[in-house]
């Protein structure tokens, strides 16, 4: 468990930057909802809570689809894995990683969040039930995200990851709507987008076990995978 | 002695565009023995780094197995006794202390114990005035050295170097040498890749040469060196043109001759009346020797024997 652990904290302080501007992005946003009119400005603000909130499932393709390629192309990933090691644990600890940096997103969105739509009559407990839906789709997307970049480029990890996770929610909508159930991201993520202050939505805790266990049965998949994969041959 | 690392028959091919494979290790056979300092050389292309990420378990061979400390190559738990410094060194950008205590916890070392280790190998590679400083300041000689320390963090029982003195100044390689000759009399067993043929000649006990994926050499560092039985006798007193077969230089004979002729040449010089100044065996250079048998040669037919394995 400690070098999953460690692997993990490592991603994050190598994405120290990007999560950095992440927060500052919605620091300023909080500012711009706090000098507005809250009461008349309401909806506007829940609009662009939940546009922002979404917006990190695309930071968690981004994030998974790249750790595994920036670390075999700086060669950093030998170090690491010349150590007791496994490839499981190395990918646990990045799953994690990928985690923790949509987590401290989240986090942050829940705090402002609950303060700017508080004011504004949202229920605070809502707010951090849309928050860990939205730490649930991140973590699925950004493992289907490390499991296809054990063999593709980035580009193509977040391709084929934008397919299997699109292709169910366009099926939802123009067949059965159980095809969403299939990958509960789009699942999470709707959660996130019906909510309003006239129906701010339920505590349901069915897509979430899902998406744990999916991220599970993804992780096996891709550490299957990635035990096969040359990591010292150059990757294009 | 028990074998510390061994390939048995490995063979690596890489899938190469369109279709093709390229055959970068061929029924590659090696085993390097415990307590010693094993020189991996090669030409660039040769394999070497091949044969060291597939004892790693970066890579799976294409056929053929290994075995590092007793367990098939890529055993993870096994790596927590091995050292390992990659030809290019990469390194997260840490502070240098904090690095060497990520890589030695990453190996389940921690406490009190990892923070004076992490001290004591930055202090035994020359940066213990440099611990607090990010090694993204480093110079590449820097680097290598903080390589080298996260490699000697956990005390392995085997220690893979592939180039680990290339960006090192001629001070620092001194260090280094005496580093290994320390680890080695401590039993502790060097398997070293590297281009700086002096170097292996100083410190190597046993060395291989690969060429294009195959073992073309193996043996003593001494015997490889020694030419074969031959001998050089240096005399004075006589002109070299009265003794058949010497040649005249800086003012003394020299013949060169078998060992086994080593008796009639010195009746030669003697009856001729010339006066014997030394009689010793030729040595070679580690270079020359390289170079012998790296020579352009074509790739072995299936049907050639296997070169010699000791």
């Amino acid at each position: 468990m400690k070098p999953v652990l460690l692997i993990a904290i490592n991603f994050v302080r190598e994405q120290r930057w990007p999560i950095f501007v992440l927060l500052l992005w919605i620091l300023l946003l909080t500012f711009l909802g706090l000098v507005s009119d809250i009461p008349h400005e309401r909806e506007e603000l829940l609009f662009l809570f939940k546009q922002v909130a979404v917006y990190a499932v695309a930071f968690s393709i981004f994030f998974g689809g790249s750790a595994i390629y920036n670390e075999r192309k700086t060669r950093r990933i030998l170090a690491v894995l010349s150590k007791g090691v496994d490839r499981r644990q190395y990918l646990s600890g990045l799953v994690l990683g990928v985690s923790m940096a949509c987590g401290i997103y989240c986090f942050s969105l829940g705090i402002t969040g609950s303060w700017t739509l508080g004011q504004a009559g949202f229920p605070m407990s809502q707010v951090w039930f849309l928050m860990l839906c939205v730490i649930a789709a991140c973590t699925l997307a950004g493992t289907v995200a490390l499991m296809f970049s054990t063999f593709l480029n980035p580009f193509f990890a977040a391709g084929a990851t934008a397919a299997v996770l699109g292709i169910p929610a366009v099926l939802s909508r123009t067949t059965l709507s159980q095809w969403e159930y299939l990958m509960p991201v789009y699942l999470l993520t709707s959660e996130v987008w019906k909510s309003s202050f006239s129906s701010p939505g339920r505590i349901w805790w069915l897509p979430i076990g899902m998406a744990i266990c999916e991220t599970v049965l993804f992780w096996v998949l891709a550490a299957r995978i990635f035990s096969r994969v040359d990591i010292a041959v150059a990757v294009e | 002695m028990s074998a510390v690392l061994q390939f048995e028959n490995v063979t690596k091919e890489y899938r190469a565009f369109p279709g093709r494979r390229l055959c970068a290790l061929r029924n590659f056979n090696l085993a390097v023995e415990q307590g010693e300092i094993f020189g991996f050389l090669g030409p660039n292309g040769a394999g070497k780094s091949t044969a060291i990420h597939l004892a790693m378990g970066f890579m799976r061979p294409t056929a053929g197995r290994g075995l590092m400390l007793g367990q098939p190559f890529g055993h993870a738990a096994t790596r927590r006794r091995v050292g390992f410094l990659a030809e290019n060194v990469a390194l997260y950008h840490r502070q240098a202390e904090h690095l060497v205590r990520f890589y030695g916890a990453l190996n389940g070392m921690g406490g009190e114990q990892l923070s004076s280790r992490a001290r004591g190998v930055l202090d035994l590679v020359g940066l213990s005035s440099h611990t607090g400083r990010n090694v993204s300041k480093f110079s590449r000689g820097m680097l290598q050295r903080a390589g080298l320390a996260q490699a000697l963090v956990n005390d392995p029982e085997l220690l893979i170097l592939d180039e680990p003195t290339s960006a090192l100044d001629p001070l620092a390689r001194v260090a280094v040498r005496e580093l290994l000759l320390g680890a080695r009399n401590a039993g502790k067993t060097i398997f070293l890749s590297s281009h700086l043929l002096s170097e292996v000649e100083l410190v190597c006990d046993r060395v291989a040469v690969l060429h294009r994926g195959e073992l073309v050499r193996l043996g003593r560092t001494t015997d490889l060196l020694s030419s074969a039985g031959q001998t050089q006798i240096v005399f004075r007193g006589v002109a070299a043109s009265a003794v058949p077969g010497a040649v005249q230089q800086n003012g003394v004979g020299r013949l060169l001759i078998s060992a086994a002729d080593q008796r009639a040449a010195l009746e030669r010089v003697w009856a001729a009346g010339g006066e014997v100044v030394s009689v010793n065996p030729v040595r070679r250079s580690l270079e020359e020797m390289f170079l012998e048998v790296t020579a352009d040669r074509p790739t072995a037919a299936p049907s050639s024997p296997a070169p010699a394995i000791s």
